[in-house]
């Protein structure tokens, strides 16, 4: 069994598993970090930033970490554990060969889908005339100044993938439901469990019949919107393959949720304006419901919010009908009925408004003070670049970032100088330190395998040894371009036998309880499936005067031999031996049993725990008369 | 006592016996005891009072039917009947004491099982044990046995009250062989045989109780653990309370038990262990032999093997404030070894001896209990500031900055690292328990000489506490207390930095925006201490306020407490209203001129006082304008205050919060007090002539009258009339006391004459009701009474609008005396009576023996 691991970000994992013969991709990831290297791409002409000394505006391509490792074309399948690790898809679906089959929860598609969308759009809809190549040669980029030059790779960054290769990607999906067993050509079933981190997010089961492997992706045990995580089916693991922690192990999502609402309400109150560069789905449902019962308690009710994205309708929607994806409390608002997110209210109310983009309707419904929710997070791309733009100048404003993904000084470097507050509440709601090690406890896996990262404490803070895993036996690291001999061999097959062989076997008791019996049969394999079957009867003989040829004649079936159990008591073999007549042994004690010399007859009785000689030159009465002897002690089959 | 009562109690003590367990309401039991208690210690004879009581007490004694609430309630009176000589005697003659404190009796009856007849018999005991012949009726009936084996009974209530019984029957015994020795001469001199008798029995007693001490403070199995715990509680309490021959004795006996039981060192049994040794070891003489057997002792405590022990026992050398500083030095070092290990700031020197326990405590800081080993440590660095200077180990100075570093490692979002043990960082970092220690720590550490260098440390440690997301809202509320604490000290805030200020501004900014109410709370609260703290002065000798240097002064505070008013919660309404207030009155002391920001907050607060349904932010709003009222230099003159001074009262005297009612008498009592200040004392001597006597009083009587005037216009009168009716007691007693304040300032000068006849305009009729009903109660009345004329009567009937009337007319028709005796009694003077109390259960016993009453429904009717 091996792990092919694709990917370095402990977050937005690439592992493809190999086991019984299939090949598993789990998770595709699309570590988008490198946009940070590019100029954002304005949705109006930005005389600021196209006027950067040195800086021309006109890239925008996206970094996909992959390594030719292993040809994806012989992926059999992949299971996609949430919306957020399977942006890479095109990329490894299309042109690349892939016959395959994706497995993932209708919410994890839709939602996926929709941030697929939203990206494209956000790309497409900035054309550029041109894209530099130039710069990626070695000599160049040499000179080129900052991180860029530092970048490594940079070939293999690809440029965004278009909506005819998304539909594509997306048209290979399976959809699966919590605990459904698929089964992978007869050799493995998968199952997803609900991993309580997002609207059908999950953790992947693979098991054969005697070996389990679990795959546990960016979980949550927050009481937040979606189910809550299944821990108990973990159990029992051969291998727990663990990723996807929270990125932020010293924030704590709740505390982070105060500060996000109190700076929000700090900077309305002294009448300036609030961005939040944000995705589209996911957390923003969090701080919606929580932004709903803190309005009225912080007088914020006459305060405008407005969500910006080409998706944004979609999102609000889509949430509220996977209710049977959702926790309890909201499933059963359900059954009232009622929406299961409190969104609706505000939309409703007219407290929340949502728009695909600043064209159109918002432009003239535009209103300040105001909250503005848009993305994307890197503040390379999306309507959250003009935001910027049009607020960053006044002290008044504050930008809020919520999701944990980039390095917010990074995203805010081509904004500089910048007037406006920035303030960073990361809110990851993933399994922390802590959580994990009791998780671990609960389902003790044999094995565990992690990114490398979450084996030593963070860089910033080195003496925090309680931010890493500590397990015993200790986890075995993985980093990107690592193969990794999963520590476990398999050991048995399971092997069916058919009803009328069964039916003749003939069991005899060992010891109590423990039968045996021998079996003759023919193993049949067929689909990673094993069969025994009763041996074909010989055809009755046709009467044939033909002559007989040795080649023709059906293979003799002799009875197998009996086969011999139990061991030879020393004390009462010896005395059988002197009724026998054989009364000068000598007797030797061995590691493994004992020797009977017989010095009369200059014979040689090796009785070990497995077998049993008789040495004696030319006496073969003796020997048949010792054999008996010894088979008297032993029983038969 | 009442006649009726000596009638009823027959009747009553009848009813006790014959209703045996079924009183349906045993707290009458205690209640009949407690009035009886009352009586003896009034030093009237009970049974003289109450002759049928010892007749009660041998029924019940003969008599095993009752229950054992009654018959716990006869062993416990007949302990008070005891308590005095001549009672003793009595029972003694009627041979009830024998049977009543002979266990041997009840454990034949098989009612010694049941504690409540034991905690009886011990009550009762230790009641009558007050003079030598209970002591002798002790020692005679070898009572001492049964009393030792109560001492670790089951039940703890009786092991305990069998302990203070046991301390009582020594303390007797020392009183009375000490009586013995200095009075023979001659109060004991006829009684000389008895008095070698008893000397006999005291001794008896004694090595009776001493070899049972020692014989008890073992603790050989984990079986004997919760007794030994008992007894060394009980050692403690006698060593504290007996004296020197007696406590030397005592010493003596249990030492050998004591040395042996230190050895065990068994953590559970530390603090009784230390407890007893403290006790024994102050105010022990010199050359008292067990001294250095003690002082010993102590030391093996201090040099246990188990950190958790040395540090309980060291903590406990600190409690005790032991004379000898070598052992608070030394405890001192050991409650700061932690402290010293966790962050490496150096406390303590080196010091080979400690070298051991240093090993020790650092391995116990490497697991989780050591959140509790920090917390004892920080919880007693206030008994170590309090020790002398030159005998602590460092200067406080560095305790100070050993602190601060642990509140950096404790705070989650800080990425320092100590020099110290590193292991320890993943239990404390975010552990609010040694957050809120630490603070606590550092609030009795302002105090300390020396700390000017730390100041700036201290405030930047607070503001990363107070701008921490993760921060608790209970550590945010002790990181304000600290700053209020330290800004208290400072000598001069020239030290804060802007940077300093920038941060601290926008955490207290958040704060206030908090999703928490706790922590908004603490945040407005923390505005109004600001507002409120002294002023300091900096090296340019400015005065310069607290909030200025911090906060930018009112204009950043005003309009977040502005805000606040605001708030859903009514708890943190209330706070910003008091915040406001003290935030205010430096300038409505310099009597500043009103801004429009003040008239708003008033607009406001009026608006609390009418809608808010919250009685909190309504207390807090007529409280604001108390402060208001005794802040201002001139009230007269400030025109947005006199005119908001006639609506608080008519609506706050008619709130349905009885505190608001009694916060708005207290504004109309200040403004009664501004109308009418204290004349001063007029010269004894002074000799004014007829004349003269007769201005003044006209001059008198025109300032009274436009005081008056003045104090109806302002509502002041119609809301003391309003409250005077209130059927809240503690409301109508005060408006009942301000009347007559005012009757007193204003009925004797004033004449009945009509021009100076004030009217008050009473919007409820509630008082007006009261005024006819006293008129048509009969004219007799008031004309009989001579405080009122025949115009007081024209003066009510006359005014032509029916709810307007005449302030002193009323002021005399009121029986205000009356109605003030009245209103002092307790509401429940009536219920509460002794009367009332044998009627009760009477009444219940009749009810309950009448056939065909569910009796349970008349105890769930009792529990309502």
């Amino acid at each position: 069994m091996k792990l092919y691991c694709l990917s370095g970000h402990p977050t937005l994992p690439c592992n493809v598993l190999k086991f019984k013969s299939t090949t598993i991709m789990l998770d595709c990831g699309l570590d988008t970090t490198s946009v940070l290297n590019f100029l954002p791409l304005p949705l109006v002409h930005s005389p600021r930033l196209s006027k950067l000394p040195g800086w021309i505006s006109k890239d925008g391509s996206i970094n996909l970490e992959k390594r030719e490792l292993l040809d994806l074309s012989t992926i059999d399948v992949i299971l996609i554990s949430n919306y957020h690790c399977m942006m890479a898809l095109p990329y490894i679906t299309e042109h690349t060969g892939f016959t395959g089959t994706v497995y993932a929860t209708e919410p994890t598609l839709q939602i996926g889908r929709l941030l697929m969308e939203e990206l494209v759009n956000f790309m497409e809809r900035v054309p550029k005339a041109q894209s530099a190549t130039c710069w990626k040669n070695k000599e160049i980029q040499r000179m080129l100044p900052g991180p860029l030059k530092d970048a490594v790779d940079v070939w293999t960054w690809k440029r965004c993938y278009s909506m005819q290769e998304v539909n594509s990607a997306l048209s290979k999906v399976q959809l699966v439901g919590y605990s459904q067993k698929v089964e992978l050509f007869g050799a493995v079933q998968v199952s997803p469990l609900s991993s309580g981190y997002s609207l059908g997010s999950s953790n992947w089961i693979i098991q054969s019949h005697h070996e389990k492997v679990s795959y546990v992706s960016g979980s949550s045990l927050l009481t937040t919107h979606p189910q809550p995580m299944d821990q108990s089916s973990l159990k029992n693991s051969d291998v727990l393959i663990l990723t996807g922690l929270t990125q932020m192990p010293t924030a704590n999502p709740d505390g982070m949720l105060g500060e996000f609402c109190s700076n929000l309400a700090m900077t309305i109150r002294a009448g300036g304006n609030v961005l939040v560069p944000c995705y589209s789905s996911g957390v923003i449902y969090d701080l919606l419901e929580c932004l709903y019962q803190f309005i009225e308690s912080a007088n914020l009710g006459t305060t405008p919010f407005y969500f910006i994205s080409p998706v944004a309708n979609s999102s609000l929607e889509f949430s509220q009908i996977f209710a049977e994806w959702l926790c309890h409390n909201k499933q059963t608002k359900v059954y009232l009925p009622e929406p299961p997110f409190p969104h609706a209210e505000l939309i409703q109310t007219n407290k929340l408004k949502h728009y695909p983009s600043i064209h159109g309707d918002f432009s003239s419904e535009f209103r300040q003070p105001c909250v503005v929710f848009t993305g994307h997070p890197s503040l390379r791309f999306g309507d959250v670049v003009h935001f910027m733009e049009l607020w960053g100048k006044s002290s008044l404003n504050t930008v809020i970032f919520t999701e944990p993904d980039f390095s917010y000084l990074d995203a805010l470097a081509p904004y500089q100088p910048l007037a406006m507050k920035c303030v960073y509440c990361p809110i990851d709601t993933r399994l922390n330190f802590h959580q994990v090690s009791k998780l671990l406890k609960e389902v003790q896996p044999l094995h565990v395998v992690c990114p490398e990262q979450y084996t030593q404490p963070p860089l910033t803070q080195s003496h925090r040894s309680d931010l890493m895993l500590e397990l015993q036996p200790p986890p075995m690291p993985y980093r990107r371009c690592s193969v990794l001999n999963l520590p476990f061999r398999r050991r048995y097959e399971r092997v069916y036998i058919l009803p009328e062989l069964a039916n003749s076997l003939v069991p005899s008791e060992v010891k109590p309880g423990v039968s045996v019996a021998t079996v003759s049969a023919v193993l049949q394999s067929k689909d990673n499936k094993h069969t025994l079957q009763s041996v074909p009867k010989a055809p009755p003989v046709a009467p044939s005067k033909k002559r007989k040829r040795v080649m023709e004649e059906p293979p003799v079936t002799m009875a197998p031999k009996p086969l011999l159990s139990g061991a030879v008591p020393l004390e009462a073999f010896l005395a059988t031996l002197q009724k026998h007549g054989i009364t000068e042994v000598k007797v030797e004690e061995t590691a493994d049993g004992h020797i009977l010399h017989l010095q009369a007859e200059d014979t040689l009785i090796q009785l070990e725990e497995d077998g049993t000689h008789i040495v004696c030159d030319n006496n073969e009465p003796l020997r048949a008369t010792l054999r008996d002897l010894v088979l008297r002690f032993l029983q038969k089959l | 006592m009442d006649s009726q009562c000596v009638s009823t109690l027959p009747r009553v003590c009848g009813v006790l016996l014959e209703s045996g367990s079924s009183l349906p309401d045993d707290t009458s039991l205690e209640k009949l005891l407690d009035w009886f208690t009352t009586i003896a210690q009034t030093g009237a004879s009970l049974l003289e009072a109450c002759p049928c009581l010892v007749d009660f007490v041998s029924k019940v004694a003969f008599n095993h039917a009752s229950g054992s609430s009654i018959l716990s309630f006869t062993l416990k009176l007949t302990g008070l009947i005891g308590t005095s000589e001549d009672g003793f005697k009595v029972l003694k003659e009627c041979s009830v004491l024998k049977l009543v404190f002979n266990p041997h009796h009840w454990q034949e009856a098989g009612l010694w099982g049941d504690p409540c007849l034991r905690i009886g018999w011990i009550q009762g005991l230790k009641m009558i044990l007050q003079h030598s012949e209970a002591l002798s009726f002790f020692a005679q009936e070898d009572l001492i046995e049964p009393l030792l084996q109560l001492q670790t009974d089951s039940s703890l209530f009786v092991a305990s009250a069998a302990n203070q019984t046991l301390a009582q029957v020594l303390l007797l015994c020392q009183s009375l062989s000490s009586v013995g020795h200095n009075c023979s001469k001659n109060r004991y001199l006829e009684h000389n045989s008895v008095s070698i008798e008893t000397t006999q029995n005291y001794s008896g007693i004694i090595t009776r109780v001493s070899e049972y001490l020692n014989k008890s403070v073992v603790l050989k199995e984990i079986s004997q653990l919760p007794g030994c715990q008992q007894i060394l509680r009980l050692l403690a309490m006698l060593l504290v309370q007996v004296g020197p021959p007696l406590r030397d004795t005592l010493l003596l006996a249990v030492m050998n038990s004591l040395e042996e039981l230190v050895t065990t060192s068994c953590s559970q049994l530390t603090v009784p262990l230390m407890d007893v040794i403290l006790a024994a070891n102050s105010g022990l003489r010199d050359d008292f032999v067990p001294k250095q057997r003690l002082i010993r002792l102590l030391w093996v405590m201090l040099n246990m093997k188990k950190p958790a022990i040395v540090m309980q026992a060291a903590a406990a050398v600190l409690h005790s404030h032991h004379s000898d500083p070598t052992f608070s030095a030394h405890s001192a070092r050991v409650l700061l070894l932690p402290l010293d290990i966790v962050t490496g700031v150096s406390l303590l020197d080196e010091n080979s001896t400690e070298e051991e326990l240093r090993i020790l405590i650092t391995e116990q800081l490497k697991r989780k209990s050591c959140i509790s080993m920090i917390c004892v440590c920080l919880s007693n660095i206030p008994q170590i500031t309090l020790m002398a200077s030159d005998h602590l180990p460092c200067p406080q100075r560095l305790i100070v900055t050993a602190v601060l570093m642990l509140l950096r490692l404790c705070c989650v979002d800080s990425s320092s690292s100590s020099a110290g043990c590193v292991e320890v960082v993943r239990f404390i970092t975010g552990n609010s328990k040694v957050q809120k220690c630490a603070l606590e720590a550092l609030l009795v550490l302002s105090k300390s000489p020396g700390v000017k260098m730390v100041l700036v440390d201290v405030f930047k440690v607070l503001t990363e506490y107070l701008n921490s997301p993760s921060s608790d809202p209970s550590v945010l509320q002790k990181s304000y207390q600290a700053v209020i604490k330290w800004v208290g000290v400072c000598p001069d805030l020239s030290c804060i930095t802007d940077q300093l200020r920038e941060g601290f501004i926008q955490a207290v900014r958040k704060r206030a925006c908090d999703t928490r109410w706790e922590a908004r709370d603490s945040t407005v609260e923390f505005l109004g201490h600001l507002g409120g703290a002294p002023s300091c002065r900096s090296f340019t000798e400015q005065e310069t306020e607290p909030s200025d240097v911090f906060l930018g002064g009112c204009s950043f505070t005003v309009p977040l407490l502005k805000e606040a008013l605001q708030d859903p919660e009514s708890y943190v309404r209330a706070s910003s209203i008091s915040a406001l207030a003290q935030t205010l009155t430096p300038s409505w002391q310099e009597g500043a001129a009103l801004t429009q920001e003040q008239e708003d907050i008033v607009t406001r607060l009026q608006e609390v006082l009418f809608q808010d349904s919250e009685g909190f932010a309504r207390r807090a709003a007529v409280k604001y304008f108390i402060a208001w009222l005794s802040a201002c230099s001139s009230p007269s003159s400030c025109w947005l205050l006199m005119q908001s001074v006639p609506t608080v009262l008519s609506q706050g005297v008619n709130d349905l919060d009885w505190e608001v009612k009694l916060h708005t008498l207290e504004l109309a009592e200040l403004l009664l007090d501004q109308a009418f200040p204290d004349p001063s004392p007029s010269h004894p001597y002074a000799v004014m002539s007829d004349q003269a006597h007769r201005l003044h009083i006209a001059g008198q009587q025109s300032d009274l009258l436009s005081s008056l005037k003045d104090l109806v216009d302002r509502g002041v009168v119609s809301a003391l009339l309003c409250g005077v009716v209130d059927c809240d007691r503690p409301v109508a007693l005060k408006a009942c006391q301000l009347l007559l304040k005012l009757r007193g300032v204003v009925c004797p000068v004033m004449g009945n004459a009509a021009d100076t006849r004030v009217f008050c305009q009473l919007a409820e009729g509630s008082v007006m009701q009261q005024v006819r009903k006293i008129q048509a109660m009969g004219k007799d009345t008031y004309v009989v009474s001579e405080a009122c004329s025949e115009a007081d009567k024209e003066g009510i009937c006359a005014s032509v609008d029916p709810e307007r009337v005449g302030v002193c007319e009323v002021l005399r028709l009121l029986d205000l005396d009356e109605k003030l005796s009245i209103l002092t009694q307790s509401s429940d003077h009536i219920y509460n009576s002794p009367l009332s109390l044998l009627q009760d259960i009477l009444t219940a016993a009749a009810a309950s023996s009448q056939p065909g009453r569910d009796l349970h429904q008349e105890l769930v009717m009792d529990c309502y």
